[in-house]
């Protein structure tokens, strides 16, 4: 038996990616709201974010904003770990998708993804994540935090064809991904984003405090290790 | 510089206790395994009254190991998809766990049942065979963490070696406890160098994992910014340092060293207790300070 497919497939071989530009973005969270209403993505739980950070003392200062999301590696690291290929990279589009019949919820891809873009669904207990909205995008469409952009900070488009707007910015704009040093080739490419928004901690001296800050925030009920928030 | 987060999102630690618990498991089984397999394949006589005790701890143990591991699934009727050759993923190290797992107890327990028919010779060929199945059961959770590029913490070559040593430690320090246990009540009494070579082993498995946190400590402090977050969390993490580090491995080298401790029985039914409770702290410790670090 072959991977089950399914969603329909596409002839012609595409190569999905997208560029999220920070000049533009205004921190709005629409893409955050489109998506959860898009994937019913259950209460306390998101495929992709946008994360917030201020910098600097008046007049000095900004905002500035990173967009989270599946970076749909080219090499994912949780398709290298999952027991039962409940996640695969669909060769014909580089889109990294999850099969939840398949998936037994160990979570190995949690702890193995890089980007932090994978949660457990509490109502369907298997392992989630952003699938660049594999339904809409199967059809023609593009994924539904694009279409909710106000300001255009999104583009998504097939990386490999020339005339699509996403292959005219990345080659002739400055672009990153986020870890690249792990060799994973993310297709989320990134104008303008700041460094300290790129997921590593800012190590400094009070990097424990910092640690500790961010586990106030896990939607579990506390910080005892072995509940799961439900 | 700076800088207040405004919004981010964190998720979840994705495993329960069960998972250090199934390492602490695993690895003790091992452990036992292969103190076990002392006698009836290396052929070291002294071995010889551990042999069927410790082939039998080691599968009973072997009995909670999987069910640990299938109480963590958040589906846990969907444990026979590991099993499902289609579904197997070769660069999974899960994968490849899910069928050594299936196979080391069947072949643990027909090597029990030779033991218990004193069939030195098949015994011998079925041990064989079993060892390198009872390493690899427990080296690939090393390799599974090893193998994740993601968190520092767990990243390193180190890994492996260390779940291995870290087994056979806890193995034989259970071992000893049930020998201990044994000499007392049972009218033959064991060898007294039997414990005593138990008592070196474990001085030389201890020395070897403080070599391997020393390690660790080293090569992480002068790593990526993850690295150095993740030692200088643990070097403040009590659990890590008063319970691992001192209680489960200095305060037994310790008692197991000085000649006014190692002599006495009691001392070194004490230091076997701390071991064994010392390894499961390395399994917790190796899990939770991996995911304390945040990725995002």
């Amino acid at each position: 038996m072959k991977d089950p497919k399914p969603f329909s497939t596409k002839t012609a071989p595409k190569r999905w990616g997208m560029l999220v530009d920070q000049r533009r973005c205004i921190g709005c969270q629409s893409c955050t709201i489109a998506c959860k209403s898009e994937n019913n993505v259950p209460l306390g739980y998101w495929r992709s974010w946008v994360k917030g950070l201020q910098k600097g003392a008046f007049p000095n200062a900004g905002n500035f904003f990173l967009r989270r999301l599946c970076n749909h590696c080219d090499l994912p690291p949780c398709v290298q770990v999952c027991p039962v290929q409940a996640t695969v990279r669909r060769e014909e589009d580089g889109v990294v998708i999850m099969y939840y019949g398949k998936c037994i919820g160990c979570g190995m891809c949690i702890a193995a993804c890089p980007y932090d873009a994978r949660f457990f669904n509490p109502i369907r207990n298997t392992a989630d994540k952003c699938d660049f909205c594999v339904a809409r995008i199967d059809q023609g469409l593009k994924p539904a935090c694009v279409e909710a952009c106000l300001t255009g900070a999104l583009v998504f488009g097939d990386l490999d064809d020339p005339s699509s707007e996403i292959f005219r910015q990345l080659n002739s704009t400055g672009t990153t991904v986020l870890k690249p040093e792990l060799g994973t080739r993310p297709k989320v490419f990134y104008i303008g984003a700041d460094h300290s928004l790129k997921g590593r901690i800012r190590y400094s001296d009070d990097f424990k405090e910092e640690i500790l800050e961010y586990h106030k925030h896990i939607p579990s009920p506390d910080a005892s290790y072995w509940k799961k928030g439900r | 510089m700076e800088a207040t987060v405004l919004y981010n999102v964190p998720h979840e630690i994705p495993w329960q206790v069960y998972i250090p618990l199934y390492f602490y498991f695993t690895g003790l089984s091992a452990g036992s395994f292969i103190l076990s397999t002392l006698s009836t394949v290396f052929g070291i006589k002294r071995f010889k009254p551990m042999a069927l005790p410790a082939a039998i701890i080691s599968f009973l143990l072997l009995l909670l190991a999987p069910a640990c591991l299938i109480l963590d699934l958040h589906q846990p009727f969907r444990f026979w998809h590991t099993l499902v050759p289609e579904y197997f993923n070769r660069t999974s190290a899960l994968s490849f766990g899910s069928w050594l797992l299936t196979a080391y107890p069947v072949a643990n327990l027909i090597y029990i049942y030779y033991i218990y028919v004193k069939n030195d010779r098949v015994t011998r060929v079925l041990g064989t065979i079993t060892v390198p199945l009872a390493i690899f059961v427990h080296a690939y959770t090393g390799f599974a963490f090893a193998l994740v590029r993601a968190r520092a913490w767990w990243h390193s070559a180190l890994m492996p070696g260390f779940f291995l040593t870290s087994a056979l430690l806890s193995g034989i320090a259970l071992l000893l406890v049930v020998a201990l246990i044994m000499d007392r009540y049972r009218e033959e009494k064991l060898d007294p160098d039997l414990f005593k070579s138990l008592r070196l082993m474990m001085v030389g498995i201890l020395l070897t994992d403080l070599f391997w946190n020393g390690c660790f400590w080293l090569t992480l402090m002068v790593s990526t910014a993850d690295g150095i977050a993740s030692i200088w969390f643990a070097l403040h993490e009590k659990l890590y340092i008063y319970g691992e580090i001192v209680c489960g491995m200095l305060v037994p080298l310790a008692l197991l060293v000085l000649p006014w401790t190692r002599q006495h029985r009691a001392w070194l039914y004490v230091a076997s207790l701390l071991i064994i409770g010392g390894v499961f702290l390395m399994r917790y410790s190796v899990v939770y300070i991996g995911f304390d670090i945040p990725l995002s």
